[in-house]
């Protein structure tokens, strides 16, 4: 399977199984965000569907969902914006999450380079929610 | 509102077209969603717009989990140019508060136009270099080198290996950089800038720039989604159906990008491009001077 050109090319550091780690990490992380938050969004659109009820188009109404105790009774009871509720918070932290699995398999193959550049990447996204959020309010 | 079985099916429709086509040019696709959102469900612009971005992940998880088996994105570079376009975005968030938004459109659809011009032109460039393994031969600059910013992909259309080194990599900071600085100051056109870059400047096969940028622009609408979350702005009745639509297409979108010709894609690609640039122009004179371009946007 393996074929190694010839050519002169860049020496590279770590393995090719290392990097093997990197992709495969990152790829399952990838599918298991697809695969769960499409399972409850498709839930909660059936249950909308089954159900239809008025839904205001305000962030007040959006904000009002943001309770543990909401969510977890309306996941119980069936309420279909909980199950969107919780979809969508999920697919947000998908890519965030990729970006700490990839901290986590750079440094399991001793890749001190990409290391560094992922903690660089997550120390911006950091910051960047901090003064967002500091704007917000 | 309330929800029927009409608006979500026609929902999920518009959005999985958006997706596809975000999959096969590595671009989000919220120029395709927001117009169809405001203009045929009239919903208000924040939450199309709020939507749009949330969908964006959902089709850089679909893409790019494809893509990344496939080793069609290189997570090296994605990983790089990352530090870049999320740093921009910061920056573009805080210069919007300083800039005039008709001028920042003007800028960015006189570059939009270039990009549209350039990809079109070299459009049949990518196939033969793949043929004469160009892409290999190129000299890596001294930060590429450095951190080994290289790879190889099967090409399913040219039924061959190609393997490529990355070079140009300060000019590819630099476009990364002012890709961030788009997608944080006007939401949009983040993927478009990126893509071009790694294919034009950095010595990148189309498909792998539409790889990467795909897996890329999913870091940057987390963490403008998680600030819309907070403010809650992100109403999810409404994200539920365009983050399934979304899915779909983008998953059709990945089966197919790999066994199109590369001249096929930057054929496309063009005219997503000069699209953009036309539609940036046409706010970019209503804002700036109150003239008023027919234009689905604005």
């Amino acid at each position: 399977m393996i074929t190694n050109s010839t050519k002169d090319q860049p020496q590279p550091v770590a393995s090719p199984q290392a990097e093997e780690n990197v992709y495969s990490d990152v790829y399952r992380l990838l599918i298991a965000g697809m695969v769960v938050t499409n399972i409850l969004f498709v839930i909660g659109l059936v249950l909308a569907l089954l159900h239809p009820h008025y839904f205001p188009l305000s962030a007040d109404w959006v904000r009002s969902q943001y309770h543990w105790r909401t969510v977890a009774s309306g996941l119980m009871h069936g309420n279909p914006s909980s199950y969107m509720m919780l979809g969508t918070l999920l697919l947000i932290l998908t890519p965030i999450a990729r970006v700490l699995v990839s901290i986590y398999a750079f440094w399991v193959d001793h890749d001190r380079k990409y290391v560094v550049v992922t903690l660089i990447v997550m120390i911006v996204i950091i910051l960047t929610v901090v003064l967002g959020r500091l704007g917000l309010q | 509102m309330t929800y029927s079985l009409s608006f979500a099916l026609l929902l999920l429709l518009a959005s999985s077209v958006a997706g596809f086509f975000g999959a096969l040019l590595g671009v989000g696709g919220g120029i395709f969603i927001v117009p169809a959102m405001v203009l045929l469900f009239h919903l208000p612009m924040k939450i199309a717009v709020a939507a749009s971005i949330v969908s964006v992940i959902a089709t850089s998880n679909a893409g790019g989990s494809s893509y990344v088996d496939q080793r069609i994105s290189n997570l090296r570079l994605a990983m790089f140019l990352e530090i870049f376009t999320t740093a921009g975005a910061l920056g573009g968030a805080v210069l919007a508060l300083y800039l005039h938004e008709w001028a920042i459109s003007l800028i960015f659809a006189i570059m939009l136009g270039y990009m549209a011009y350039a990809s079109f032109s070299t459009r049949n460039l990518d196939d033969e270099r793949i043929q004469k393994n160009l892409f290999a031969k190129a000299q890596p600059d001294r930060i590429s080198r450095f951190l080994d910013l290289h790879g190889s992909y099967h090409d399913i259309a040219a039924g061959k290996v190609v393997e490529y080194v990355v070079c140009g990599a300060r000019l590819g900071i630099g476009v990364a950089t002012l890709a961030g600085i788009a997608s944080g100051l006007l939401g949009v056109g983040g993927g478009v800038l990126k893509v071009s870059a790694m294919n034009r400047y950095m010595n990148v096969p189309m498909k792998v720039a539409v790889g990467t940028s795909k897996l890329m622009i999913g870091v940057t609408a987390a963490v403008s989604s998680i600030l819309f979350f907070l403010a809650g702005l992100i109403h999810f009745m409404v994200v539920a159906p365009v983050a399934v639509g979304t899915t779909l297409g983008a998953t059709a979108g990945t089966m197919l990008m790999n066994r199109l010709h590369s001249a096929v894609l930057k054929w496309i690609f063009s005219a997503l491009m000069a699209y953009l640039a036309y539609e940036m122009l046409a706010k970019a004179l209503m804002i700036g001077f109150g003239i008023h371009l027919p234009s689905a946007a604005a």
